[in-house]
């Protein structure tokens, strides 16, 4: 692994569009997950076997946090994205322990991407749960003053989001790289093992950031107070 | 740190592309798994509430009947108890009743018993009396005795109760033209003694008789007369029957 390399080589080209190793090594996982998920699903019984109780263990896992933090009546709208979100930037995670193979969230580009996604989610399900109108009114409280300062906030939660994803990973990558140069084989074998939970903290992190973003967006306002009469 | 928009835009199409999948081949089946086991369970859940209260219904209804049961067994043994008191007093009385006449009857049967065997025993004794008597009277007993009985006898005969009379004399003529006196002694008589007899007899009959004279030890003393249907006892032996039949319980 070159560590200058990382995220800007276009591995391949298709139809004249460069894609980079995060593009395929994406594809790669989109496959593994899609592949597990039709697999743990293939003749799902009542009574379940090891992989449907495994299956239905993650899922219902996922579901309870998003329950605990979401109106009742949109968990089952949220969760395919934050499940999603959960299950993608883990295996991501992960991807990085495979030799030869880099983690897509260790390029900017793709935790950008998955921070945008989060951004534009957290309005989508808003405007859904709200309207229109009463979402933006969001934006007036308690204060119009204050909406300039939402709206900042909302960047650079999105920005701290991206940033903090790929800055976590490509650290312990380059860390792992820059130990396994100087010390040699088998010495990085501990910096891998914290990879593996910083892996997990990580898209636990990401996950229930964007979880919180998308229940505070779905929010109902609270009632602006009745004006004080004048005696 | 790069930033490639086209592989930005990729990740973008990719992840949404990923959600789509999994929403649809993965979330989808297996909630809908979740939901149908849930939907299960709810319904268990209320079958067995249902079960339970039916339960409850039942227990409830068999209480009440257990203690309805309860309820009428103890009227059905009170009145059980009070029919066996009664059957038991009624029992009891009649009972009484009837060891009082079975006492009754005992008491009575035992007196019977008693007396006659008193009187069995009086008869014993008045036997062996008479035994005894007669025995001492066989040995007291002379012919100058049998002699003195008859000339007794022939004094009294003209003093006869009418009724004796006219009986004998009814006992003469029954026996026709030649009536015959049977006249038995306990010693043998002297002719003048028959004679006197006969004589005697004939005018009490008041007819003439004939005189059948014979001797009979058994008599003691004296003598009996025997005209037809008439006896005549002016002897020992037949004043001791007498005497011993005029016994009480003899």
């Amino acid at each position: 692994m070159n560590p200058a390399a990382m995220g800007k080589s276009a591995a391949l080209q298709l139809a004249g569009i460069p894609l980079t190793d995060t593009v395929l090594t994406t594809w790669g996982i989109m496959v593994a997950l899609a592949a597990a998920g039709l697999f743990l699903t293939r003749g799902l019984k009542p009574l379940p076997e090891m992989g449907q109780t495994a299956a239905e263990a993650v899922v219902a896992t996922i579901e309870s946090a998003i329950r605990e933090v979401v109106p009742a009546a949109s968990v089952r709208e949220v969760l395919p994205f934050v499940a999603t979100l959960w299950l993608f930037v883990l295996a991501a995670n992960l991807t990085g322990l495979v030799p030869g193979l880099h983690a897509p969230t260790r390029d900017l580009s793709a935790t950008a991407a998955l921070a945008v996604l989060v951004f534009a989610s957290t309005h989508w399900f808003g405007i859904r749960a709200l309207g229109l109108r009463s979402y933006l009114r969001h934006y007036a409280e308690p204060s119009v003053v204050l909406m300039p300062f939402h709206i900042i906030s909302e960047l650079t939660r999105t920005l701290a989001l991206a940033i903090r994803l790929f800055g976590n990973m490509m650290s312990l990558e380059m860390a792992a790289l820059l130990i396994l140069m100087i010390a040699g084989f088998l010495v990085p074998v501990p910096l891998l093992m914290l990879h593996v939970i910083e892996a997990l903290v990580q898209a636990y992190i990401f996950g229930i950031l964007a979880l919180i973003y998308i229940a505070g967006a779905m929010e109902p306002l609270s009632p602006s107070p009745e004006p004080r009469e004048s005696s | 740190m790069s930033f490639d928009w086209t592989t930005f835009v990729l990740e973008c199409i990719n992840f949404l592309v990923l959600v789509w999948i999994l929403k649809r081949f993965f979330y989808r089946p297996v909630l809908q798994v979740l939901d149908a086991r849930q939907q299960r369970i709810r319904d268990e859940t209320a079958r067995a509430a249902q079960l339970q209260a039916e339960a409850d219904e039942l227990k409830r209804q068999y209480e009440s009947r257990l203690s309805d049961w309860n309820r009428e067994r103890a009227q059905a043994l009170e009145t059980l108890e009070q029919e066996l008191q009664k059957q038991r007093s009624e029992g009891l009385e009649t009972l009484r009743k009837t060891l009082a006449e079975e006492a009754a009857k005992a008491r009575a049967r035992d007196a019977a018993l008693v007396a006659a065997r008193e009187a069995d025993l009086v008869r014993q004794a008045s036997g062996e009396a008479y035994r005894h008597a007669a025995l001492m009277l066989q040995r007291l007993a002379t012919p100058d005795l049998t002699l003195g009985i008859a000339k007794v006898f022939r004094e009294d005969l003209p003093v006869l109760p009418d009724k004796d009379r006219d009986a004998l004399r009814k006992a003469g003529l029954a026996l026709g033209a030649h009536p015959v006196a049977e006249i038995a002694s306990a010693h043998p008589l002297d002719e003048d003694t028959r004679a006197g007899l006969v004589t005697a007899l004939s005018a009490l009959a008041d007819c003439s008789l004939q005189a059948q004279f014979q001797v009979v030890p058994e008599l003691i003393a004296g003598l009996r007369v025997v005209l037809g249907e008439s006896v005549l006892h002016a002897n020992l032996c037949d004043e001791l029957d007498f005497f011993k039949r005029a016994l009480p319980h003899a």
